[in-house]
């Protein structure tokens, strides 16, 4: 049986249930957050490796080349000549159907064997698919023919035998479906195309070429890969299979470990709701408490009693939160995986997979949170003498003459966070912290100075508004315990989107600021998926109208310690104003670079390695690792950090490759860059699918994307919002619940329900206002520290702050606004108070 | 309205409350005039209805049968934002916790309600001043309630209460959160301000020493009123 002391303090929870439900809901919504982009992330990353699991199969190593792959011959080599039996070649590529993005998977099935087992998947896939035999002979012989998973089937409409269009390399190519593959706990086919390497090969433009070659090795047979490792010719390199999926993995770190910042400021807010729910049920029970403290409960009696509350509260509200997470992370999943696949890999996931791990994250997080939340309330009741009555006003006398104290412990805090910031270096989750040292720093300070604020405007609103405005204004100091929790609540989130609002806005000004530079042709045009075809490249460059062009070509090299994308340039001179050199002489950097054997790097790059113009840098070749002199670093935005510019010259010495992605044409005056647009899409119909735009529709296709990049944001901090607003109207209807007969005089002296009403309007009004104001240091102090420490932490970009009054503008409009919203109920509320209240004796 | 110099007048009022799926009769047929400047003292045990009484004349509540006319204003018939208005000019309240509005000082007190009666600042500033002379709080205008005694605390209460010379003052146990010492004298100076405006003031105690004060006492008792005595001349 539940002790009756508990008794009387959970049926005073019981009593007040909306103050219980808001409670809940805003730390379960925190939870939820929290659980949602954790699940969210772990469903992305445990599907990417999933696919990758599928498509590596059983291979423990994997012999690569340079840009253009490995050679036929290499395979056949070490076949033949050296006796390798456990190895298979692959041809692997992005392909589109119906504007789907697939991998294509080119495979050898007599070597496959050992790696991978796609004739048993497609079997029990499909009862009546055909035998091994006939699956394994159709594969063989009949050009264009693949397998996809029956899920992806399904998704592009597509049954076993129908023939249809495949876009690869630019071109459209006919394929029929032989068999669907199913999907289980160790394999994901979904968004592959299995298919013959022969057909892969043709369709991919890579003739006498492998992406790779697969190498299955028994574990601790160091002498077998010793014995392949010397036999491989130079420029290629055998890596760990497991090696390379994790570096691909690593690429999204950064991006997956800031959404869990976001998500975790959800929760920060959620832990001041529940702080200022927890103090204000304390604060209701004093006289409870005072009389359980003189029928002999102890200290320790009571604090056990508040924190097992809150622990049982913070529990509720963590189941809710990992219910909603759930349902949450479905939706955030969407947009997650849409960033992975915009700006880092390939990922296949429909649905979001529970991790234990997670749920579990979520529930102590819940629960931990309720604890810290209530320690401070719990710790101040123990205080309270054993008596019948404490009187309201002495607490806020005791909450006031703490003021100074807590303001500075927050001074402290925020010392202490730009000191971490300093000692911390490059470290991106120190960086964070330090983020979260500043919030809650700057959140001890805002009681203060709300009470300074209330304090000096009250003459002024009995100027303007009379003794009802004065009441409005002085109301708010004077409930300070439950008003100030509630202002920090909000200035916390609405600081928040105008710290990530001033970050994405700059951000967004640097990216389109560099676009127009760095974009210094008049049309582009590429390869929808590889290399363009040289013809069209000829007939391109011949167009009437067009004077230059440039081309590009992006390729990425590999070795142990990494994936490292080459941007191959041939610019004309004119151009080279287009890359900013952050750190050499142009006059000197360009030649050097065009000449020699320079190269530039990104600012990413060279933040992540630590290097800079004067530096060298060893990059693996076809003719083996190569040292390249580091001419300057260029200003980029390219999220991958592994940015090195290129020379087609120096390229050229360096890789057996000559394709080119994709080209600049530069045009002659009068010369309209639609013409030319026009013009290249019919020189390409029916040869190759080319992109082709002007610079201005490259510029808004690429913000579009950035745009797109930054909605996951906006949803996180949307959701915090919501958190905060909650807290709004659970602060606003605790006041209403404790100055009800203050409410109740009010109206028994002959105010109305509107002027009641209009009073806690106008106090929600002045609290949304104040909490905007708060805001805005706080705002763009995180708008500082985001840009400069986290983004340059996070992927090397250097960005520069600016400011736009509309965002803060906005944001203390958003505040009021929301405050106001909150209040209405309560404002409703308060003006129904029965004047007959006033009457009773306490 | 009413044809006589009567500042209440009660006829036949009735009020039931329901308790689930009972129904009690606090006040059963209520009988009442109160002349104006007169003084009535209501005593009754607790629970007897005595502030049910008060918050009718004061136009807090409405009967269930009966009417109720106060400064020759019928309020039966009124609605609620009617009777707030009533309320607002004709009726002062003194309580027993007080009920000072804790964000405002001493003087602001006072001047919420000259205020709500739409009284111009200048004129407001001089009656408060006046009245905080006149309880003895003169220093004490910007104090805040949580700093006053709470004789100090009842002193203001009073003053705001006739702040705006209202033609009814209802006391509910004005003198039942103090010291015997001060209940005295708050009562002393409520008796002396009450009569030297001729107000008429409604008081509902439990203390025959108060009640010896006013010019009448009426005793509540099952929903009924009689009249007990008279003040001693």
């Amino acid at each position: 049986m539940i002790p009756a002391t508990y008794r009387a303090s959970f049926s005073y929870l019981l009593r007040h249930p909306w103050q219980l439900a808001l409670s809940v809901i805003g730390i379960a919504v925190g939870v939820a957050v929290i659980v949602a982009v954790d699940l969210a992330n772990a469903s992305a990353r445990k599907a990417f490796l999933l696919s990758m699991d599928t498509i590596t199969g059983e291979a423990t190593h994997q012999v690569i080349g340079g840009p253009s792959g490995v050679s036929e011959n290499t395979y056949a080599r070490l076949r033949v000549e050296y006796g390798v039996r456990a190895i298979a070649p692959v041809v692997e590529g992005m392909i589109s159907v119906d504007g789907t993005s697939l991998t294509l998977l080119g495979v050898d099935l007599f070597a496959e064997q050992d790696i991978r087992s796609f004739t048993s998947q497609a079997q029990s896939a499909d009862p009546a698919a055909p035998s091994d035999e006939t699956l394994f002979s159709s594969f063989l012989i009949t050009p264009g023919v693949v397998t996809t998973s029956a899920r992806t089937a399904e998704q592009l409409g597509l049954a076993v035998g129908d023939t249809f269009d495949v876009v690869a390399d630019g071109r459209s190519r006919q394929a029929e479906l032989l068999a669907t593959l199913a999907s289980d706990a160790s394999n994901n086919p979904d968004f592959l195309l299995v298919t013959d390497i022969a057909t892969a090969q043709e369709w991919l433009g890579q003739a006498g070429w492998l992406s790779r070659i697969d190498v299955r090795v028994d574990d601790g047979n160091e002498a077998a890969l010793d014995q392949l490792r010397a036999a491989l010719p130079d420029g290629t390199k055998l890596l760990s299979a497991a090696g390379r999926t994790r570096s691909t993995v690593e690429m999204s770190k950064a991006f997956m470990t800031n959404l869990t910042a976001m998500s975790l400021l959800a929760l920060l807010v959620g832990l001041f709701l529940i702080f200022n729910s927890v103090n204000f049920s304390v604060l209701q029970r004093r006289n409870l408490i005072g009389v359980l403290r003189a029928l002999g409960l102890t200290r320790r009696q009571l604090l056990a009693m508040i924190l097992i509350e809150a622990g049982v509260l913070g529990a509720l509200a963590a189941l809710l939160g990992v219910g909603l997470g759930i349902a949450l992370g479905e939706h955030l999943l969407e947009l997650v995986s849409r960033t992975i696949n915009d700006l880092y890999f390939r990922v296949s996931v429909t649905s979001i997979s529970v991790e234990p791990f997670s749920v579990v994250k979520g529930i102590v997080a819940g629960i931990g949170v309720a604890l810290v939340a209530a320690a401070v309330p719990a710790i101040e009741a123990t205080s309270y003498q054993p008596r019948l009555a404490l009187t309201r006003s002495s607490l806020e006398h005791r909450a006031r003459r703490a003021l100074p104290t807590v303001t500075g412990i927050g001074v402290v805090i925020m010392a202490a966070a730009v000191l971490l910031i300093v000692v911390s270096g490059a470290n991106l989750v120190a960086g964070l912290a330090a983020v979260f040292l500043l919030i809650l720093g700057f959140a001890l300070c805002v009681p203060l100075c709300v009470s300074f604020s209330s304090t000096l405007t009250a003459p002024l609103a009995q100027k303007l508004g009379g003794t009802i405005a004065r009441m409005a204004v002085a109301g708010i100091a004077s409930g300070l315990s439950r008003t100030g929790v509630a202002i920090v609540a909000l200035a916390v989130a609405v600081a928040a989107t105008i710290g990530v609002s001033v970050m994405v806005d700059s951000f967004r000004g640097s990216v389109s600021a560099w676009l127009d530079k760095t974009l210094q042709a008049d049309v582009y045009t590429g390869a929808l998926r590889g290399a363009m075809d040289p013809d069209l490249i000829d007939a391109i460059r011949n167009l009437e109208g067009v004077e230059d062009i440039s081309t590009r070509k992006r390729a990425w090299v590999e070795d142990a310690s990494g994936r490292t994308q080459l941007r191959v340039f041939d610019i004309p001179p004119e151009d080279f104003g287009g890359a900013e050199l952050l750190d050499a002489d142009p006059a000197e950097a360009w030649p050097a670079w065009q000449a020699r054997d320079a190269v530039f790097i990104s600012e990413p790059f060279a933040y992540q390695k630590s290097i800079g113009a004067g530096d060298s840098l060893t990059l693996p070749t076809d003719h083996g690792p190569r040292e390249f002199a580091v001419a300057a670093t260029f200003q980029s935005y390219d999220i991958n950090a592994s940015g090195v510019m290129m020379s087609r010259k120096t390229y050229a010495r360096h890789y057996l490759d000559d394709t080119i992605d994709s080209l600049g044409l530069y045009l002659a005056n009068g010369i309209e860059a639609d013409d030319i647009v026009a013009q290249v899409e019919n020189l390409s119909a029916g040869q190759q699918r080319l992109y082709v735009g002007s610079n201005a529709n490259l510029q808004r296709e690429s913000m579009r994307i950035f745009d797109r990049t930054f909605v996951i944001t906006d949803v996180l901090y949307w959701l915090t919002l919501g958190v905060a607003f909650i807290g709004i109207l659970s602060a606003m209807l605790a006041l209403q619940l404790e100055r009800a007969r203050e409410f109740a005089t009010l109206r028994a002296l002959g105010m109305t329900p509107t002027q009641v009403g209009v009073m806690i309007t106008a106090q929600t009004g002045i609290i949304g206002l104040l909490s905007g104001l708060a805001s805005l240091p706080l705002g763009v102090v995180m708008a500082f520290v985001l840009i400069k420490v986290i983004n340059r932490r996070a992927f090397g970009w250097q960005i520069d702050m600016s400011i736009a009054p509309s965002i803060l503008a906005m944001s203390v409009a958003f505040a009021v606004g929301a405050a106001l919203l909150a209040g209405l109920y309560p404002a409703y509320r308060a003006g129904q108070s029965q004047p007959a209240i006033a009457m009773r004796e306490e | 309205m009413s044809e006589t110099s009567n500042e209440i007048e009660l006829r036949g009022l009735c009020r039931r409350f329901r308790e689930g799926e009972r129904e009690q009769v606090v006040l059963d047929g209520i009988d009442l005039d109160v002349r104006r400047g007169e003084t009535v003292a209501l005593r009754g045990r607790s629970g007897s209805g005595k502030s049910t009484l008060l918050n009718l004349i004061g136009g807090i509540d409405a009967p269930d049968a009966g009417s109720v006319t106060v400064a020759k204003m019928e309020l039966t018939g009124l609605s609620e934002r009617e009777r707030t208005l009533f309320r607002r000019k004709h009726i002062g309240f003194v309580y027993q916790s007080f009920n000072l509005v804790p964000t405002l000082n001493v003087a602001d007190n006072v001047r919420l309600v000259l205020e709500l009666n739409n009284v111009p600042a200048f004129q407001g500033s001089t009656r408060i001043d006046e009245l905080l002379d006149a309880v003895g709080l003169a220093d004490r205008m910007e104090s805040y309630p949580d700093v006053l005694s709470g004789g100090e605390q009842q002193r203001v209460a009073i003053a705001r209460a006739l702040a705006h010379e209202p033609a009814v003052l209802l006391a509910d146990e004005p003198t039942g959160n103090l010291d015997d010492a001060t209940a005295e004298a708050v009562l002393g100076l409520l008796d002396k301000l009450v009569r030297d405006s001729s107000h008429t003031m409604l008081i509902a105690t439990h203390s025959q020493h108060i009640a010896l004060r006013c010019d009448r006492v009426l005793e509540l008792h099952n929903g009924r009123l009689r009249e007990t005595t008279s003040r001693p001349q």
